[in-house]
């Protein structure tokens, strides 16, 4: 029975999101359909904000006339814009995305922009009550933005730290990830038998759930139970010699946390890269190869001339999503090092940053830092675009 | 079947003019290609007839009836694409059946229809099949089929040819010449090949630019091109075409461009005295040229040397250089000089063709 | 059939010896032998810990800690899967997860689908700030925006609901598998959806019969990119969720590994029994996922 309510449930709600898409709709095509009829304004303005009114009224379960107000407000100013602006153009692509960026405004722009409030205001554990009692969180104009670069976002390390540590991370992960990625993809790239066998066994990092794979890897790091130490322990004992080179069972999680964490991603993140760049390789016409044999390029000489700049716009998108995905790459470092509290020897900025919303309960400070991350983040990769799109000018 | 007026049609991309004021009027059951280079604004014209594209400015008429506005399923037409635009997810029989499935039509008469098409195209074998499974040449009939089904008033063709080999193309060319015998219908193809335009068409409207150059037979714009561009554009090989200036002698009335000198004769241009001193260009074709020969209304000698010969079975090209002038004549195969040999030619005034130079325009008979 | 075999195997014999003779076939057998190699032994190493994983789940409940590395460990039973199934809410928590899964993927991906095709068929103003949103969206660090989900869901009174999760996942694949889309629909040709207009299909109606059809690998890979990331989250689950009746499995099973020590083996059960059904849908759309992949990279 509950299995048919739960259903019941969401497929009600799917479809008051086809109908709330169905109003969406005729709102717009309203507004772009009859822009210019005199009966334009007066319709408008009566229908559609007494709409919203008893819609939001539904939602929120309680009834607040002021809003109605609002509504009007919006209504005159959206359907001034569409008279005296839009005047009815790109009807057709404008209804197709409406829906899209309505949810996406409503969950991600708006989302967003609280959080840039947040980051100006000082919300946290002392002020919550505050806020839920009086609606008021105090004005903390740049601060929490200077915090951010002068004090620690956790209890020790420092955002300089947490920087540099990121950008190790990001760089050395997607340098093994291209690295191994690569050098697979060329391996399979061969006449061999068994390719769809050996591929598909490839990909299962990838594809098996990040939360298991992550949680399995870490595992085999454990320090008496663990795959990587029950191996360095046999190998000692077939090879006694080993042991004075140095070589010895390591406490993994707790005394080398981030490198770690660097070997459970770049397992998880080599597969990616190898599919794309097998496909890459996969539409680079043999008659390149043929040529160049006929050129006597060595196999080396060819990889560099011919593979490598073919591969390129195929391999800069994957690699720039690549690196904005590891920097952002929380669930491997939260995973690891263990879900709460834990060491902070392994934070990068975003794990850092989770922890002080939700470990530390330092809102504020949290989406000022949010913020910063994203100014980098978004410097990075239009950076390596521009990058792209000079690669691209050049072919 | 139905026929077509474009008055007065503009087109602009941004400031970019492809249509500059066009006006046709294509009869009912006429074959009609539309023939120029790339870029003319042939398959735009082409397009805003079929309602594809908008229409900046004029007015398009199908049966009298203006259709700027009417969407492309009510203008009773149907369209040969390019690349044929068979939906990949369909078959055979789908694909010709779909315009039917969307207008409703009864089961009984989809399935009459489609396989008289079938029948005519010779696909019955293929109707189950996917149109990636089909060869080029298949396809292309797969996609003529979709157009008969509909029975349009006017069949549009955007290039269908061009996708195919030369073999394939020739053998399509003769389907298309019979189909259109058999259904006798209002064509309107659209191609930059001028074999294509001479060989399939009723009339011919030569663009260029944005611009109808030449509207005619196909006899009409080899014979009698009305301008520069159609000379040089019809035929092949492409016509000789030398600019000098004319100057009157006595009475009689000379070309000459330096290397060459010939004496215009009066039924090419009348009034010889209005013409004294005038910038034109003279055009022949290598049929034309005549080697080592004289025939009747032929022009004076002109005294060259054979650069190059190519045989091209029964007739052979040569590259003849008279002073700084080169000439390509056409002669019956074969032509027994080697090259560097010293040749004489002379003009044949039957097609000859005199344009002025600052207009291009056509000022002979 | 038989005699087939013999003669197979003997040829293959003969070619051997006659390989290992020849200077340059030797070189090339070598060559082959080696990659063989390389990837056998890197294929073990990725698939290696699945494979710890289901010896784990099968170790009776005395053997969890052993440093036994054998596949299949002595003594090997199924409890552990039995008491994952009768002792906890794990196919609750499996139920919870594919249904909040389904309509979150089901969702974003019909906005996805109409809005690419957008993008990819129009010109329109903002075309290009649009197309800016999308990317920059994939810039937004993890975690930033759970607080105003959290305090939205709650003003929606949906707390500990599946509506809750579906509004709060939604989206979050929606950026990613527009432009897939996008590039996928950038590769048909227009004339397809010109010869539909011919046909009298409106422009709607062009996009609906023939290029959504025709995009069902672009679609599948949309969706699974979806699933994936609804399926494998539990950040957001973690706030808004707070009963273990409404628990995805993600959550479910940080339960098992943290409460008791002893349910090792049930955590590593309820893992085989999350990643197999995955595993399968994602290695039968792996095709798909590559052609789509770089079909979208290249052409965009």
């Amino acid at each position: 029975m509950e299995i048919l309510r739960s259903i019941y449930e969401v497929a009600g709600f799917i479809v008051l999101i086809a109908l709330g898409v169905g109003a969406l709709e005729a709102y717009f095509y309203y507004h772009f359909r009859y822009y210019d009829r005199p009966w334009f304004f007066p319709v408008a303005l009566a229908a559609f904000p007494i709409g919203a009114l008893v819609a939001a009224s539904a939602i929120a379960g309680s009834y607040e006339f002021s809003l109605w107000f609002y509504f009007l407000l919006a209504e005159a100013l959206i359907a001034a814009a569409f008279r005296y602006v839009v005047k009815g153009r790109h009807t057709v692509p404008y209804l197709l995305l409406a829906p899209a960026f309505v949810g996406l405004a409503l969950l991600l722009v708006y989302p967003f922009a609280f959080e840039v409030y947040l980051s100006f205001h000082d919300l946290k554990l002392n002020t919550i009550m505050m806020w839920k009692n009086t609606g008021r969180i105090p004005f903390a104009g740049l601060s929490q933005y200077v915090k951010v670069f002068t004090t620690s976002p956790l209890s020790e390390v420092t955002f300089w730290a947490l920087l540099g540590r990121t950008l190790l991370w990001t760089f050395s992960n997607v340098f093994f990830h291209v690295l191994g990625g690569f050098a697979l993809a060329l391996l399979l790239n061969n006449a061999i038998r068994f390719k769809g066998a050996y591929r598909t066994l490839l990909v299962i990092p990838w594809a098996m759930p990040q939360v298991v794979a992550v949680l399995a890897m870490r595992g085999e790091f454990h320090s008496q139970n663990g795959f990587v130490n029950i191996a360095i322990t046999k190998l000692l004992a077939a090879f006694p010699f080993l042991a004075s080179l140095g070589v010895a069972p390591v406490q993994w999680l707790s005394d080398y946390p981030l490198l770690t964490c660097t070997i459970v991603n770049i397992w998880l993140g080599i597969p990616f890269m190898m599919v794309v760049i097998l496909g890459g390789l996969q539409s680079i016409s043999s008659s390149y190869y043929d040529a160049a044999d006929i050129d006597g390029a060595s196999y080396l000489q060819k990889l560099r001339f011919i593979t490598v700049p073919l591969i390129k716009p195929v391999l800069m998108p994957a690699v720039t999503l690549g690196t904005v995905w590891t920097f952002n790459n929380i669930n491997v470092i939260y995973l690891v090092t263990g879900q709460a509290g834990g060491t902070e020897q392994a934070d990068i900025l975003v794990s850092a940053l989770y922890k002080a919303a939700f470990t530390y309960n330092r809102y504020s400070y949290s989406a000022a830092f949010a913020i910063v991350v994203f100014a980098l983040l978004f410097f990075i990769s239009v950076t390596y675009l521009h990058g792209f799109d000079a690669a691209k000018e050049e072919r | 079947m139905a026929s077509v007026q474009f008055n007065g049609i503009v087109k602009k991309f941004k400031d970019n003019l492809v249509l500059n004021g066009v006006d046709v009027d294509i009869k009912d059951h006429e074959f009609v290609v539309i023939v120029g280079p790339s870029g003319c604004g042939k398959t735009t014209l082409l397009r805003m007839l079929a309602g594809l594209e908008e229409i900046t400015g004029g007015e398009i008429l199908i049966d009298g009836l203006r259709v700027n506005e009417l969407h492309p399923s009510k203008r009773q037409i149907a369209m040969v694409f390019q690349d044929y635009a068979l939906y990949p997810h369909m078959t055979v029989e789908q694909n010709m059946s779909f315009a039917l499935r969307l207008r409703k039509t009864d089961k009984a008469e989809i399935d009459a229809r489609v396989g008289e098409a079938a029948s005519i195209l010779q696909l019955q074998p293929f109707l189950q099949r996917m149109p990636k499974q089909l060869s080029g040449g298949q396809r292309q009939r797969v996609a003529i089929g979709r157009a008969i089904v509909r029975k349009p008033k006017v069949f549009l063709f955007d290039e269908p040819l061009s996708n195919l080999d030369a073999k394939l193309r020739e053998e399509m060319r003769v389907e298309i010449a019979k189909l259109y015998q058999r259904l006798n219908a209002t064509i309107i193809y659209v191609t930059h090949d001028q074999v294509e335009a001479m060989t399939l068409a009723g009339r011919i409207v030569i663009m260029n630019k944005g611009i109808v150059q030449q509207v005619g037979s196909p006899i009409e714009v080899y014979r009698k091109p009305a301008n520069l561009f159609v000379a040089g554009f019809i035929g092949s090989p492409t016509m000789n075409l030398l600019s000098g200036k004319l100057s009157l002698q006595g009475e009689d009335l000379f070309f000459s461009n330096g290397d060459i000198r010939i004496s215009i004769p009066p039924y090419l241009l009348h009034d010889a005295k209005k013409h004294d001193g005038r910038e034109v260009t003279v055009g022949v074709r290598p049929d034309d040229v005549l080697v080592g020969r004289t025939g009747e209304k032929c022009s004076d000698k002109v005294e060259g040397v054979l650069e190059v010969c190519e045989l091209l079975g029964h007739r052979e090209n040569l590259y003849i250089k008279a002073g700084n002038t080169r000439l390509l004549a056409t002669v019956e195969a074969f032509f027994d000089r080697s090259p560097g040999a010293a040749v004489s030619l002379c003009f044949n005034y039957k097609n000859m063709h005199v344009f002025d130079k600052a207009t291009e325009k056509r000022i002979s008979e | 059939m038989l005699r087939k075999i013999t003669r197979w195997f003997s040829a293959t014999a003969e070619d051997a010896s006659a390989v290992l003779r020849d200077p340059i076939q030797r070189a090339k057998f070598f060559k082959y032998l080696a990659i063989h190699v390389i990837i056998i032994s890197t294929a073990a190493l990725f698939v290696y810990p699945l494979l710890r994983i289901f010896s784990v789940s099968l170790r009776p409940g005395d053997k969890l800690f052993s440093t036994d590395l054998s596949l299949i460990p002595d003594g090997a039973t199924f409890v552990a899967y039995a008491s994952l199934l009768r002792d906890t809410m794990f196919l609750r928590w499996l139920w919870n997860s594919l249904l909040i899964t389904l309509a979150t993927s089901f969702i974003g991906v019909s906005l996805a689908s109409t809005a690419a095709y957008a993008f990819s068929r129009f010109q329109f103003p903002g075309k290009k700030a649009g197309l800016i949103l999308l990317l920059s969206s994939q810039m937004i660090p993890a975690g930033m925006l759970i607080l105003p989900l959290f305090l939205m869901i709650m003003k929606l009174k949906l707390m500990n609901t599946y509506l809750g999760m579906i509004i709060a996942y939604s989206v979050s694949s929606l950026p990613f598998s527009i432009w897939i889309l996008k590039g996928y629909y950038d590769t048909i040709p227009r004339s397809l959806e010109e010869a539909a207009l011919v046909d009298g299909t409106s422009q709607v109606g062009a996009f609906w019969r023939i290029i959504l059809p025709l995009s069902t690998p672009a679609l599948s890979i949309a969706f699974l990119f979806n699933f994936t990331t609804a399926w494998n989250e539990y950040l957001v689950a973690r706030v808004v969720l707070f009963s273990s009746q409404q628990y995805t499995w993600t959550l479910g099973l940080f339960e098992l590994q943290g409460q008791y020590i002893t349910q090792w083996g049930m955590f590593a059960a309820g893992s085989m029994l999350v990643t197999i059904p995955v595993l399968c849908v994602f290695l039968y759309s792996s095709k798909w996922l590559i052609s789509g992949l770089t079909l979208g990279s290249v052409k965009g």
